[in-house]
């Protein structure tokens, strides 16, 4: 055999095969061709790496040089500085956003040196489609032990030791949920995965089923043992193509392994798993919900108990643990339940997930220990607000969550001290929002979702949902009215006390918050008919205010409906007929001099000041 | 007037009892040895039907059938083959094929095949016929899913999901065709398709375009980017445009918020997309749109 020199571990993630990495990968399997290296580099294509705004990326082994944002033109540049002549390439390094010099290795890269990698243990460094790279790195060895050396109540002992919650967004102790159903006696059991990630701006769990399926099969396989089931099905969305593929690829080798099936690692226990693709339905990530679905029916969820640890998918005793909680599995049996504790608090302990979405220079997926604050993971790791705007509110937990403000920037990220702020952690989408962001539009965007979604089994959710989504709407249109305010708080909490599933529960989450924090903007929209973001079109009036000025033409040039006029070099003007109201302008604008005033505002840009002065005493 | 048919196989034997048994039904019947000879008959000569073997030496079956779909689209196309694996019936059904004959057949198969075949091609060219009507391929291929998941417990869901790949949506036909071959009742069929928001009962264009409305690309503006696409597209979301090009579709987060403002065509997914590069995107998969959406423009700017 050949002796490999270097690796090259190219993202094949969703993201980065979005930005290209087949072509690059092309490209760059013939450079190492034309210049006779293609015996000691190897290209392996790995699962997400987590930088996915960077796209595609790519490590270099044994060197841990991190590239960024491939070109099929730079791949000969690449190839000839860094593996012939042994110069790393500086061009496609990840570069300090002020000092813009580069940061070749892969560890010292803020997004990356932040990070504790337990549940992403194998990201970038395997191929997930080969069984024999993930067993190299200790797979299926806590499988082994847990078989061949355990006994049910010891692995129970061991997970309620160590603390882990789930983590598809309750939290409820894992170790706890086995042993219920360790306890039930009966002939059939079922031990599922919840693969069915449906908040919006969530994605840990599509990444580690695509980056790393063995880890979710070999947690599935001690958990089997655990409550002593012998099926077991992943419930994975239908919008996840690449996730099902990886976990049938990886379902299919264990198989043949010997690591799934009858009688594994002679152990005489018999687990066998298959996959069951969802149909697109927010509501079947609930437990009871899921568990229908994999019925063959409506995916809609029934009143608890009897839970499903005592009668779940068709009648039988069932636990069903989400990706990442079960991804985290087989390291706490093998290095012990001291181990996953040493990270995290006393009540949430080891690490967790996050998707890191929206207004922050870096985007991507980042695993930190519990615990740290928020704004480590927003600043630290996120690199800030992109375009160097200011922050406004982190959404936590989707639909289920809420807004957190900037005065709740330290609150260090554990189940309790979110749930303290109104949000919950969830699954760990994080969605940051700068000050472009409307927050009565972002309380209205996640009540079209629930509304949407709500399966209409239970009225408090399928009626309420609607009435609060219709409010809002009244509001963000210019006909909101004094007390409305109150009647979202009231009805808000009588759709959590009253509803079936934890989709009604949390529904009202997202407006409960952003009220609590943003009270001055669902005045401001109603009281002033007034967006002061811009982004709510009934509710603003835009205006130059020509002292600013300049007359450079941007804002002229980018306005779609050719509503503003002017001679260069000269104060230009908005014609207010034709404004359609679009914002384009004020994001073009350089010497900030549009104003987004309220609905309908008549007069002088001259009495811009008066104006932003008086309401801004107002909302004080 | 005796229908014209051209039967492509590379072995001599097929060709021979091909002809025997449907120039004794009436049939005007040719035969060639190859895919290259077909193509040069097919482009002299007018046929009603092609009944093509996929397996033969230099141009194959399904480069065939992809060349006759594009020179004479209303040629009617059945195959005979002696490997109906899934993933080449599949691929076949999707060019628009209207049978298959399994090899070895008999000659009543065959004749039957042939003649089913003809009068689907004729129901083709007469628009007035119900719509409801699919190729008897895509039926069988259909009920053998159906047949191989029926005393499946639960099945009902991955048959609807492999019925909508093979039939591209799930009219009330369908539906009640799998009812009755899982002995589930129709109702029941359709409160399933109607719950989830994966199943879909109106026919999808040539290609689906799918825009995430998760929260991130929320975020990063996908509002005006789905507005674009449906102002120049002329429809709203669940809809198909009147070319059956393109449909439009909003979906929950495809989880690659990464990449945000997101949107998927076909399988391909494509990020940081803003209303221009949106229809940038679109015009790769219809020439035809980028034309139409420049002249817009160019009307736009002329006002």
């Amino acid at each position: 055999m050949e002796k490999v020199r270097t690796n090259l571990m190219l993202c094949a993630g969703t993201g980065c095969v979005a930005s290209g990495t087949a072509k690059v990968k092309d490209a760059l399997q013939k450079e190492l061709e034309k210049r006779g290296l293609e015996k000691e580099i190897k290209i392996v294509l790995t699962g997400c790496n987590g930088y996915c705004a960077e796209g595609p990326v790519m490590a270099v082994y044994p060197d841990e040089i991190f590239y960024q944002k491939l070109t099929v033109e730079d791949v000969p540049m690449l190839v000839e500085e860094h593996f012939l002549k042994g110069r790393p390439y500086q061009k496609l390094m990840f570069k300090e956003p002020e000092k813009k010099t580069a940061i070749p290795m892969m560890k010292e890269i803020p997004f990356f040196k932040h990070q504790v990698l337990r549940v992403l243990r194998n990201k970038g460094l395997i191929d997930p489609e080969k069984i024999e790279e993930y067993i190299s790195r200790d797979g299926y060895q806590a499988a082994a032990k847990a078989l061949l050396q355990m006994t049910q109540e010891d692995i129970i002992k061991v997970i309620k030791d160590s603390g882990i919650r789930g983590r598809g967004g309750a939290g409820f102790p894992t170790g706890l949920k086995w042993e219920f159903a360790s306890k039930v006696k009966s002939d059939v059991k079922f031990m599922l995965c919840n693969g069915d990630e449906g908040d919006p701006g969530a994605f840990m769990d599509r990444s580690v089923m695509e980056a790393d399926p063995h880890s979710v099969i070999e947690g599935m396989i001690i958990g089997a043992r655990a409550i002593g089931a012998h099926h077991g099905y992943i419930y994975v969305r239908a919008e996840y193509p690449l996730a099902v593929k990886r976990l049938q690829m990886a379902i299919d080798k264990a198989v043949e392994s010997g690591l799934l099936g009858k009688n594994i690692l002679d152990s005489g226990f018999d687990f066998e798993l298959q996959i069951y693709q969802g149909a697109g339905a927010f509501v079947c990530g609930e437990e009871t919900a899921l568990m229908r679905s994999i019925e063959g029916k409506r995916g809609m969820p029934r009143p608890r108990p009897p839970f499903p640890a005592q009668k779940g998918l068709w009648d039988k005793p069932s636990v069903l643990n989400n990706v990442e909680t079960l991804a985290q599995i087989a390291p706490i049996i093998l290095n012990g339940p001291e181990w996953y504790r040493s990270l995290g608090t006393e009540k949430s302990t080891g690490t967790k997930v996050f998707a890191l979405t929206g207004a922050v220079n870096n985007v991507g997926l980042v695993e930190v220990p519990m615990g740290i604050p928020l704004r480590t993971i927003i600043y630290d790791i996120g690199g800030g607000i992109r375009k160097g705007r200011k922050f406004k509110a982190v959404q936590l937990g989707g639909p289920s969550g809420g807004c957190i403000p900037e005065h709740l920037l330290n609150t260090p990220v554990t189940y309790e001290d979110i749930v303290a702020t109104g949000a919950i952690v969830g699954s760990g989408g994080m969605v940051v929002m700068d000050d472009n962001t409307c927050m009565v539009g972002t309380a209205k965007f996640f009540l079209e979702f629930t509304t949407d979604e709500s399966c209409g089994k239970c009225p408090p959710c399928r009626v309420g949902t609607k009435i609060l989504l219709d409010m809002l709407t009244d509001i963000t249109e210019g006909r909101g009215k004094e007390g409305d305010i109150e009647t979202l708080e009231d009805l808000g909490r009588d759709i959590i006390a009253t509803s079936l599933c934890g989709l009604g529960q949390t529904a009202p989450n997202p407006i409960l918050t952003t009220i609590k924090y943003f009270r001055d903007e669902f005045e401001s929209h109603i009281k002033h008919k007034w967006c002061k973001a811009g982004v709510c079109r009934e509710l603003t009036t835009f205006l130059i205010d020509e002292k600013l000025c300049k007359g450079c033409g941007a804002c002229l040039r980018a306005c779609p409906s050719k509503a503003i006029s002017g001679e260069k070099k000269m104060p230009h003007k908005i014609i207010q007929d034709l404004c359609v109201h679009c914002r384009t302008c004020y994001d073009a604008c350089k010497f900030k001099s549009i104003k987004i005033l309220p609905a309908k505002f008549q007069g002088d840009p001259a009495e811009l000041e008066a104006v932003s002065g008086k309401s801004k005493r107002e909302a004080e | 007037m005796a229908a014209k048919i051209l039967v492509v196989d590379d072995e001599v034997i097929v060709i021979k009892s091909a002809e025997r048994v449907l120039r004794s039904e009436g049939y005007d019947v040719e035969g060639v040895l190859s895919g290259r000879e077909a193509m040069l008959k097919l482009e002299q000569n007018n046929y009603d039907l092609v009944l093509t073997d996929l397996k033969m030496p230099e141009v194959d079956g399904i480069t065939l059938i992809r060349w006759l779909r594009n020179v004479k689209p209303s040629i009617g196309i059945v195959i005979i083959t002696g490997y109906p694996s899934q993933e080449t019936i599949k691929e076949a059904l999707e060019l628009g094929i209207i049978d298959y004959v399994p090899k070895p057949f008999t000659p009543a198969v065959l004749s039957d095949v042939t003649k089913r075949a003809l009068e689907w091609g004729k129901g083709e060219a007469e628009a007035e016929k119900p719509k409801e009507e699919f190729p008897p391929a895509m039926l069988s291929e259909l009920d053998r899913v159906v047949k191989e998941h029926k005393d499946k417990p639960g099945s009902l869901i991955p048959v609807l999901q492999r019925a909508q790949e093979i039939v591209g949506y799930l009219p009330p036909f369908i539906q009640k065709r799998i009812g009755r071959g899982l002995n589930i009742s129709p109702a029941e069929v359709h409160s399933v398709v109607s719950f989830y928001s994966f199943f879909t009962m109106k026919p999808r264009g040539d290609h689906n375009i799918r825009v995430c409305l998760g929260t991130a690309c929320y975020v990063k503006g996908i509002e005006g980017v789905l507005d674009k696409i449906k102002g120049s597209l002329k429809i709203n979301i669940g809809d198909t445009t009147e070319n059956k090009k393109f449909s439009l579709e909003g979906v929950r987060c495809l989880g690659a918020c990464g990449l945000a403002p997101v949107m998927v065509v076909d399988q391909d997914t494509y990020g940081a997309m803003t209303p221009k590069k949106a229809l940038e995107v679109i015009g790769r998969y219809d020439s035809s749109f980028v034309g139409a959406a420049a002249k817009e423009e160019a009307e736009e700017t002329t006002e």
